[in-house]
């Protein structure tokens, strides 16, 4: 299939291009003023000669001073965008967006998860630049973000996302839950009572797996005993990390992400489940998080 | 401030000109049509440039304009496709040898619109979900399916 997609595009490519293409394209953008002439011309000139610009914006130091004058009870925890880059060159796109928490008492974790953050960035960036300097003529677009999946009085929960488009996409997620009180950083293993948690949520997973497939023909996860062909060339689900990729979401549930390509079919996406809590009570260590 | 979107859509419609016949093209079959959507869509971008929002991508905005502007001619006109001239001297001329691969073409072709349009945005233009989805007015998840129940249709048609 993805020959026959290649076939066609490269069909859709010779589309041959009719010599009045160009005159017709600036008739219609010169039909309204006569100024318009010399900024395309001055832009195209400009873009030649400048083939990188970076933008760089800090919002960071203002944004966290206002936002720490506002008196409220305790200290308010917040996430705000320390470092936004946007870097266009020729076909390569990168834009770069670093998450930094604030106003943690526990200064090493913040420390430790800011500057996991940047190092995280800086990683892309890296990548980034080596892309440019091997293949000039590459396409290649690479986009980072966060966003805040729960932030009440007793969690935080930050996701990142990376979305790197070369011939295809890729899009990873990785999420850190804090404990706000006590300032700690959440982990499966803190969660659970011991190690039976693994086996309980991936039977819960390929349980939803197999239910989504049935009721939804679009779905596909890499699952057994679910009707899905071609199983044996990929691999398929068995169970979670034991650090798998997790948050608590607003309603107090755990929700288990997995990012693309990874038990489902690209197309699919990042994908999560929620675990319903009645399902794991027994394997939690208590319901303070998870209720 | 709006100047910059502006400069910003002239850029983007100089460089990526081509693509936006071919998309036109793949719409209509032939060359004089395209190109009149090609000029129509510049002509409404430009003078509708002011409605760009800070934050949104020009090149989304104005690849819709395309889209939408290729289905107000096919709705307008009765949808026939046929060659026209320049395109069969081309084909005459040997200069290109996909003869062999009109099944494949005609399958694509034979795909509702809507779906050949996600198709076409998405492998052939190399456009992201998420700006397919924006030129669309769809959300994500609409487009996914869309582009997965694309692929089974025209893996079925050229079976």
């Amino acid at each position: 299939m993805d020959n026959k997609i290649k076939e066609l595009k490269k069909q859709y490519k010779n589309t041959p291009i009719p010599k009045e293409l160009d005159s017709t394209v600036h008739k219609a953008l010169h039909t309204r003023k006569k100024r318009s002439t010399f900024r395309a011309k001055w832009f195209i000139g400009v873009a030649a000669a400048l083939c990188l610009f970076v933008i760089s914006v800090n919002t960071s130091p203002a944004l966290a001073q206002s936002l720490t004058k506002i008196p409220v009870l305790g200290s308010v925890i917040q996430v705000v965008t320390f470092q936004d880059i946007q870097v266009e060159n020729g076909n390569y796109h990168a834009h770069l967006k670093t998450p930094q928490v604030n106003n943690l008492d526990n200064k090493d974790l913040e420390n430790s998860l800011n500057q996991k953050y940047v190092n995280e960035n800086q990683k892309l960036y890296d990548e980034f630049t080596q892309k440019i300097e091997q293949d000039e003529d590459g396409h290649f677009l690479i986009e980072s973000g966060y966003e805040v999946k729960t932030n009440n009085d007793l969690l935080l929960s930050i996701g990142r996302y990376t979305e790197e488009i070369q011939a295809s996409s890729a899009t990873t997620l990785k999420y850190d839950t804090i404990d706000k009180q006590r300032q700690i950083m959440l982990t499966l293993p803190i969660l659970f009572k011991n190690n039976d948690y693994i086996n309980t949520i991936s039977e819960e997973i390929k349980e939803q797996m197999r239910q989504q497939i049935k009721e939804d023909p679009d779905k596909i996860y890499w699952v057994d005993n679910a009707g899905i062909e071609d199983l044996d060339v990929v691999d398929k689900f068995e169970k979670i990390d034991p650090n798998q990729n997790f948050y608590i979401n607003e309603d107090h549930k755990l929700v288990i992400s997995f990012n693309d390509y990874t038990v489902a079919p690209g197309y699919m996406g990042v994908v999560e489940f929620v675990i319903p809590t009645e399902v794991i009570a027994d394997d939690l260590v208590g319901n303070q998080y998870i209720k | 401030m709006r100047n910059k979107s502006k400069d910003k859509l002239i850029s983007l419609i100089l460089e990526k000109k081509e693509d936006f016949y071919r998309l036109a093209y793949s719409y209509v079959k032939n060359s004089e049509d395209a190109l009149d959507i090609v000029q129509e869509s510049i002509e409404k971008a430009i003078k509708a440039h002011h409605s760009i929002q800070d934050n949104q991508s020009v090149k989304s905005w104005f690849y819709r304009i395309v889209v939408n502007t290729s289905l107000d001619f096919l709705r307008k006109h009765k949808r026939t496709s046929f060659v026209d001239e320049n395109t069969l001297d081309y084909y005459s001329s040997g200069k290109n040898d996909t003869y062999q691969n009109i099944d494949l073409e005609r399958s694509l072709e034979e795909l509702p619109v809507k779906y050949r349009t996600v198709i076409i945005l998405k492998y052939f233009e190399d456009l992201k979900i998420h700006e397919v989805a924006e030129i669309l007015n769809e959300n994500n998840n609409t487009i996914k399916t869309r582009l997965y129940r694309a692929l089974e249709m025209l893996k079925e048609k050229m079976e």
